[in-house]
């Protein structure tokens, strides 16, 4: 009965909402413009990146914050303290595993580079440095983690940390995440370059931190 | 004003570097120069008049993000800061080292004041959004911190409908982006009128419903008992007094901003919700057992005063009696929760029934709690009596008459949970019982906040004089 009314209400909601979307619309502004026409003084080539590191970069500094926070989140509720216990070891996964890592870690590298001129950047890259740890995790190469130690706690806040001072730096160009032109491309490249690895921690610890091997629920 | 919002990530983040329970010094130290530059922010907007403009990058709306503060945004960091030094200083004696629930409180503490502040200051639908995120997750960290399976379970209530509410939100603000093309509100406000399309309609009212949610309005408020009552004394306190605050501050200024011209047919709704609140939040409270349970239905009770000013908007005598009441409740609430936590630390119980004696054991704690009990009620001098006086008044001006009875029946109901508690405390001790010496400073802060939120009302009219400013 609740199921059938919930279903009949969204489904009430979704013609609506169809319905409204089918009116004409008041000419709205648009920002293709603005974008195309800054994008010589952003740093970068690519719109995307432009958007996201220096347009509405602190949008950006704010999203990163909160990945960096759910990590603190997930350690805060409590690990179960698990026995990590060598489970059996399939050697063509593993031999696998071993050879993807090295080419995930380029392909990383380029992600990040082509970020400037195409699609890419910081998260995607980080995205594939954390899918390397999680491989290596599932073929037992790689224990899931415990308690995060001192240099993990510093690898996974350097990104947002350079970033936040990069963003208070610019503070002397007058404004918050002012980048000056001639330097702004550098300077997205320092912030992408350290988002990348804590990113890649960040993601692989919201994975590693609460995988458990199936052994340890008995 | 940017420093608001980069020391706290500064010092959250490097709160966590530094380890499990490390971390109370740098807070207290971001925090103490946090308020200072509050009270300058709020100088400088007195002063000028004006709203102060920060366009972040240098590139201004629509490219960019702009951060303002208005008299408005400025009294809201006040409050935030005037509440999370007291409350980190008590922080800081309450948790012991090593224990579970205060390993990662002073980061979490810190994202969650960071998101306060960066949402007080954002003038950006979606920059908005993503300081509501910060917030909603932080205090989820907070609420399940180190706890039990009671503990964990009413943090993910609290997860589902913190997320139900900015998913709402998001939506809208999607939809309102389709329609406009930007997302900042100086640029939409004039853009808006009541003949948008049906699709802006709907958004706002999405934008709306998620912020009620998040707010706690009855008939949304079947998670904040729970996470409220169950989390540590000081994280209670962060919650009921900033956290809730936080989206009621968005809904007014999207009611008073771009949604203006949409409102003035639903204008009675919030306020119908608010006069249940204030029953329904006040007869629970009474029935409650726990003590803590009590006071968190007793926000409840009191954020419903919150809705009962939107029919008399646009109106600035309407507005300063909702801030008054949230600026009000903020103190005497973390005041409140505060009190709990000691009595329940010396006691070793939690409920309202095994509270005699101690007011012979602890009665600076037992008079804060009662001076708190005084601003709920709306007792002269404090500051809830200047909220209350206000709201009556101005709902008088145009002859609401059923806004001033429902004002009245507040605070009766609130002083009978109130003097419940108190008689209880009042009552001989039994002779088995045991009472814990706790630390003085915990007492103190219980006090302070308490007083602070009765003398506050004889300083309201400065507080009412900034709210103007840049209005």
């Amino acid at each position: 009965m609740r199921r059938l009314l919930v279903g009949s209400g969204a489904a009430v909601f979704a013609v609506l909402l169809i319905g409204a979307l089918l009116e004409p619309l008041p000419g709205g502004i648009d920002l293709r413009i603005a974008v195309a026409s800054h994008m010589a003084a952003s740093g970068v080539e690519h719109p995307v990146t432009a958007v996201l590191l220096n347009f509405r970069g602190y949008d950006t500094l704010l999203e990163i914050a909160v990945l960096l926070l759910a990590v603190i989140v997930i350690l805060a509720g409590g690990l179960d303290p698990a026995v990590d216990r060598p489970r059996a070891a399939n050697p063509i996964l593993q031999s696998l595993a071993r050879l993807a890592t090295p080419p995930m870690i380029v392909v990383a590298v380029y992600l990040l580079w082509a970020g400037a001129f195409r699609p890419g950047g910081a998260f995607q890259a980080g995205a594939v440095l954390a899918a390397a740890a999680v491989l290596l995790h599932l073929t037992g190469l790689l224990p899931s983690w415990q308690r995060p130690a001192l240099s993990l706690r510093w690898g996974m806040t350097a990104g947002f940390l350079i970033f936040l001072a990069v963003a208070t730096g610019l503070l002397a160009q007058g404004a918050l995440l002012r980048y000056p032109p001639a330097q702004a491309g550098l300077l997205i490249l320092l912030v992408e370059a350290g988002l990348t690895v804590s990113l890649g921690l960040i993601l692989a610890g919201l994975f590693l931190f609460l995988s458990r091997d199936p052994g340890d629920e008995e | 004003m940017t420093g608001l919002i980069l020391l706290p990530l500064a010092w959250a983040s490097l709160a966590f570097v530094l380890g499990p329970g490390r971390g109370k010094w740098l807070a207290i130290g971001g925090l103490s120069a946090q308020a200072w530059l509050a009270f300058d922010l709020a100088a400088k907007v007195g002063a000028g008049g004006t709203a102060l403009l920060h366009p972040v990058g240098g590139w201004g709306a629509p490219l960019g993000i702009d951060l303002a503060a208005d008299g408005l945004s400025a009294v809201m960091l006040l409050l935030v800061q005037c509440i999370a030094l007291p409350l980190a200083i008590h922080a800081g004696a309450y948790f012991k080292r090593g224990d579970a629930a205060g390993a990662y409180f002073w980061p979490l503490a810190g994202f969650l004041i960071a998101g306060l502040n960066a949402l007080f200051l954002s003038a950006d639908l979606f920059n908005l959004y993503v300081t509501l995120e910060l917030v909603g997750l932080a205090a989820v960290g907070l609420v399940a911190a180190g706890g039990g399976a009671q503990q964990v379970a009413a943090a993910l209530r609290y997860l589902f409908a913190t997320l139900v509410g900015s998913g709402l939100y998001l939506l809208g603000v999607a939809l309102i982006h389709g329609a406009y093309g930007t997302v900042s509100i100086a640029i939409l406000t004039p853009l808006v009128t009541s003949d948008a399309p049906r699709l802006v309609w709907i958004a706002g009212g999405l934008m709306l419903a998620g912020l009620m949610v998040k707010t706690a309005l009855f008939p949304f408020h079947t998670w904040l008992p729970s996470a409220h009552g169950n989390a540590p004394a000081p994280v209670s306190a962060l919650l009921s007094a900033l956290v809730v605050k936080a989206s009621f501050y968005l809904i007014l200024r999207l009611w008073l901003g771009p949604l203006a011209p949409l409102t003035s047919a639903i204008a009675w709704l919030p306020a119908l919700l608010g006069a249940l609140a204030i029953l329904w939040g006040s007869w629970q409270a009474i029935r409650a057992e726990r003590l803590k349970r009590l006071i968190a239905y007793s926000t409840v009770a009191q954020l419903g005063y919150l809705f009962l000013i939107f029919p008399l908007l646009p109106g600035t005598d309407a507005l300063e009696a909702g801030i008054m009441q949230a600026f009000a409740h903020g103190l005497a609430k973390a005041a409140m929760f505060v009190a709990a936590g000691v009595i329940i630390e010396a006691t070793g119980r939690e409920s309202v029934m095994d509270l005699s004696g101690a007011a012979g054991h602890l009665p600076l704690t037992l008079f804060a709690f009662g001076l708190a009990g005084m601003t709920l009620m709306g007792l002269p001098p404090s500051a809830g009596f200047l909220a209350k006086w206000l709201l009556i008044e101005a709902a008088l001006d145009r002859g609401h008459w059923g806004l001033v009875a429902v004002v009245l029946a507040g605070g009766l109901l609130a002083a009978v949970y109130v003097f419940r508690v108190l008689r209880q405390a009042f009552l001989l001790a039994p002779a088995d019982a045991v009472v814990k010496s706790v630390p003085r400073r915990l007492e103190w802060v219980a006090f302070l906040l308490a007083a602070a939120s009765v003398l506050l009302g004889l300083r309201g009219v400065d507080l009412v004089r900034l709210l103007g400013a840049g209005a």
